[in-house]
C-alpha cells in the first residue's frame, strides 16, 4: 500500500513533528487516502508507478527506488504480521540530525565529513520489530543482616552487632518488556537505545509508517524470550535487594521468583539509522526515534589525532620554551 | 567533494587551536623584544684590565692539564654570563699555628682566619673583579690540601658579595664537599656550577634562571599523551534503564516486610596508646662581611674536613 494526497496525488508520508500525515507537495495535513496494489498482495509491485521492488525477506515498508514513494507491504503488517502497538517516530530527520551534530560536535577526532550535511541527509526512519514481554510474579527474600554500633569508653572501645531476621514478599508485574524480533539489528544496541516512553505507545496503523522504512519480525517470541526473562529475573533481584536497608551487611539468603502470568505482545518501535563508511569500514549509528538517544562508536581518523595531538605538544611546547626564554631575558 | 572536505578540516584546525596560536604569537612576539632588551643590557664590556688573565691556580697540583682547560673554558661562559671574574686556587700550606703564623707572616694562628686573608689576599693583590680592581664583581675559591689542615674558603666580593648570604655561601661549599676528596675536577666544576646557578636565580626573580628542557619536553608530553587518550577514549551509549524502568507504576507492591531482632553480641578492645619522638637538626651559616688587610669588604665562608 502507499499513502496518496486527496488533493495533489502526492505520497503522504507520517510526520513527526505534526503528529499527523502530511503532503510534502501540497503541505496538506491529514489528506492521506490509502492506495493498494490493484493485483492485490502483489509486494513486488509500487502502485504508484508499477515499478518492481525488491522487498527483501523481511522488509515491511520501503521507498520505491523509481518514484521515490513509501510503500508497505501489505502481507508483512496484516495478519500474522500485524504488529498489536507501535510508538510512531516522534522525533523527525533534522532534530535527529541536530541530535548526532550536538552530541559529536566537539569529537575532534571524528572525520571531518562525519557530520556534514551530504552524509547526514542518509539518516533513515527505520521501524524495527519487537516483542513485548509481560510478567507478574511475586518475589520473596529471607536472609539475615547485622547492624554495627561503635563507641568507646575510657581506652576501651565497644562495638556491638545486633543481628536480624529479614523478610520481604512483593509483587512485581513487569510490562513491556521489549526484545527486538530483527536478526539483522545488533541486540547489544537494540539494549542500550532503551528505555522507550511507552505512555505514548499506540494502536498499529499503517500510516504511521509511510515515510519511514520497517521490517517485519524475523524471529518468533521462543527464540527471544530468554533475554526478556533474564532481564526480568535481574530487575527483580535488584528490587528485592534495595528493598532492604539499613544494614551494614545481609547475606545471601534465599530468594524466589515466582512468575504468576506471562504474555507477550508484537510491536513496532521507531529509530534513526545513520550508516556512515569509513576508511572501507561500516560505523552505524542509531538514534533512538523518540527519545533522541544516540548508539554508535565513532570512527577516528588518525590523521587529525596526529596533528591534533601533534599541534597540541607543539604548542605547549613553545609556550613553556618562550616563557622560560623571557624569564631568562627579562 | 574531497576539496571540499580538506578545506573544512583546515577550517576546523585553525577554529579549533586559534587561541593556541595567539598565544604562542603573543610570546613570540614578547620574546623577541625582551631579548632585544637583553642584548642590549647585558653588552657590558670588561671594565677592569688590570687583572691577570689567569682564574685557575693549580698549586697544589691536584688537576690534570686538561682539567684545568675544562674548568677554565667553563669559568670563561659564566664570567660572560655574570659579568663577575670567577678565580680558583688550590695549595697546599699550613695556615694554622704560631708556626706558619711565624713562617708566613699571617695575623693570626687560626686556620678560619688566616683562610680567609689568603683568599682575600690574593683577589686583592691580584686586582680580581670584572668591573674594577678594587672590591670589584666576582669570587674566589682558595682549597688548602696541606695535610691535616685540608679545606676551603669562598671569597665573595662586589656584586656577588652583596647577592650570597651565608646560606647561599654554604651551599658552593657543601657542592665542593660532595667531591673533593674523591674528584677534585668534579668539585671545583660543582663550585663554578653552583655560582652560575645561584647568580641567575637572584638575577632572574621570575622562574629558575635557567632552561630546563625537561619543562619543554615532558610537561606537553604528558599532556599531550591525556589529551589523546581523553579524545580516543568513547562508549557506544551509556545503559539509561533501571531496575524498575519495566515495572507496572514503576514500583513493586510490597505485601509483607519485616525486620526482626534475633540477638546481638558486643567486642571490646583495649586502645593502645602511642608515643613518639624525634629530634631536630641545625644548620650553620658560613661566614659573613669583613674587611680584608688591604681595606676591601668581601664575604665569605671557609668548610675545614
Amino acid at each position: 500500500m502507499i499513502f496518496v494526497c486527496k488533493n495533489c496525488g502526492g505520497n503522504v508520508v507520517y510526520s513527526p513533528e505534526k503528529h499527523t500525515m502530511f503532503c510534502p507537495y501540497c503541505d496538506s495535513a491529514g489528506s492521506g487516502e490509502r492506495k493498494d496494489p490493484a493485483s492485490g498482495g502483489d509486494i513486488s509491485v509500487c502502485p504508484g508507478c508499477g515499478g518492481e521492488v525488491k522487498a527483501g525477506e523481511h522488509i515491511s515498508a520501503t521507498q520505491c527506488p523509481y518514484c521515490g514513494n513509501y510503500l508497505i507491504f501489505n502481507e508483512r503488517v496484516e495478519g500474522a504480521y500485524a504488529p498489536k502497538k507501535i510508538i510512531p517516530f516522534q522525533m523527525g530527520k533534522e532534530a535527529c540530525k541536530n541530535a548526532l551534530k550536538e552530541k559529536f560536535k566537539k569529537n575532534t577526532f571524528a572525520p571531518t565529513d562525519f557530520l556534514s550535511e551530504a552524509k547526514l541527509d542518509s539518516i533513515e526512519g527505520y521501524y524495527v520489530p519487537y516483542w513485548f514481554f509481560q510478567y507478574d510474579t511475586n518475589c520473596k527474600y529471607d536472609g539475615e543482616g547485622t547492624k554495627s554500633r561503635v563507641w568507646t569508653s575510657g581506652n576501651i572501645e565497644y562495638t556491638e552487632i545486633s543481628h536480624y531476621r529479614i523478610h520481604r514478599d512483593m509483587d512485581i508485574d513487569f510490562k513491556d518488556i521489549p526484545v527486538d524480533a530483527s536478526v539483522q539489528m545488533p541486540d547489544d544496541v537494540m539494549d542500550l537505545i532503551a528505555p522507550f516512553q511507552f505512555s505514548q505507545m499506540e494502536p498499529f496503523k499503517p500510516e504511521y509508517m509511510s515515510g519511514f522504512y520497517g521490517e517485519k519480525y524475523n524471529m518468533t517470541s521462543d527464540l527471544v524470550e530468554s533475554r526478556a526473562d533474564s532481564r526480568m529475573k535481574e530487575d527483580a533481584e535488584k528490587l528485592l535487594r534495595e528493598s532492604v536497608s539499613g544494614y551494614s551487611t545481609v547475606s545471601a539468603g534465599s530468594k524466589n521468583i515466582q512468575v504468576l502470568d506471562s504474555s507477550v505482545e508484537y510491536g513496532l518501535l521507531p529509530l534513526w539509522r545513520y550508516h556512515y563508511q569509513y576508511d572501507g569500514q561500516a560505523y552505524p549509528f542509531y538514534v533512538n526515534g523518540q527519545t533522541g538517544k544516540i548508539v554508535g562508536t565513532l570512527p577516528i581518523s588518525k590523521k587529525k589525532v596526529w596533528a591534533y595531538t601533534g599541534t597540541l605538544w607543539g604548542s605547549l611546547a613553545a609556550i613553556l620554551a618562550l616563557i622560560q626564554l623571557i624569564a631568562l631575558w627579562i | 567533494m574531497r576539496d571540499t572536505i580538506k578545506k573544512e578540516a583546515r577550517k576546523q584546525f585553525f577554529r579549533y587551536f586559534r587561541v593556541w596560536f595567539i598565544v604562542v604569537g603573543i610570546l613570540l612576539a614578547l620574546a623577541v623584544i625582551t631579548y632585544i632588551t637583553h642584548v642590549i643590557k647585558n653588552n657590558v664590556p670588561r671594565a677592569n684590565h688590570s687583572a691577570p688573565a689567569q682564574r685557575v691556580y693549580d698549586q697544589a697540583n691536584v688537576l690534570t692539564d686538561k682539567e684545568e682547560d675544562s674548568l677554565r673554558q667553563r669559568i670563561a661562559e659564566v664570567e660572560s654570563k655574570h659579568h663577575i671574574d670567577v678565580v680558583l686556587v688550590t695549595f697546599s700550606q699550613s695556615v694554622e699555628g704560631e708556626d706558619a703564623m711565624r713562617q708566613y707572616g699571617y695575623r693570626s694562628t687560626d686556620w678560619e682566619q688566616n683562610m680567609q686573608d689568603y683568599a682575600d689576599d690574593f683577589w686583592d693583590e691580584n686586582q680580581y673583579g670584572y668591573n674594577k680592581g678594587f672590591e670589584g664583581d666576582g669570587c674566589i675559591l682558595v682549597h688548602n690540601w696541606y695535610e691535616g689542615q685540608n679545606g676551603e674558603h669562598l671569597s665573595t666580593s662586589g656584586k656577588v658579595e652583596a647577592a650570597f648570604s651565608s646560606y647561599d655561601i654554604d651551599t658552593v661549599l657543601y657542592a665542593v664537599d660532595r667531591y673533593y676528596d674523591t674528584d677534585p675536577y668534579k668539585a671545583y666544576l660543582a663550585y663554578i656550577d653552583e655560582v652560575d646557578s645561584l647568580l641567575s636565580q637572584k638575577e632572574h626573580p621570575i622562574g629558575t634562571g635557567t632552561f630546563s628542557w625537561t619543562a619543554v619536553l615532558l610537561i606537553p608530553s604528558v599532556a599531550a599523551a591525556i589529551y589523546a587518550l581523553v579524545n580516543l577514549r568513547q562508549k557506544k551509549a551509556e545503559d539509561t534503564t533501571s531496575s524498575s524502568t519495566y515495572v507496572e507504576e514503576r514500583k513493586p507492591v510490597m505485601k509483607a516486610q519485616s525486620d526482626e531482632f534475633m540477638h546481638k553480641n558486643v567486642v571490646t578492645r583495649r586502645i593502645e596508646s602511642a608515643s613518639s619522638g624525634g629530634g631536630g637538626g641545625g644548620h650553620s651559616g658560613g661566614g659573613g662581611h669583613h674587611t680584608s688587610s688591604h681595606g676591601a669588604s668581601h664575604g665569605g665562608g671557609s668548610h675545614r674536613h
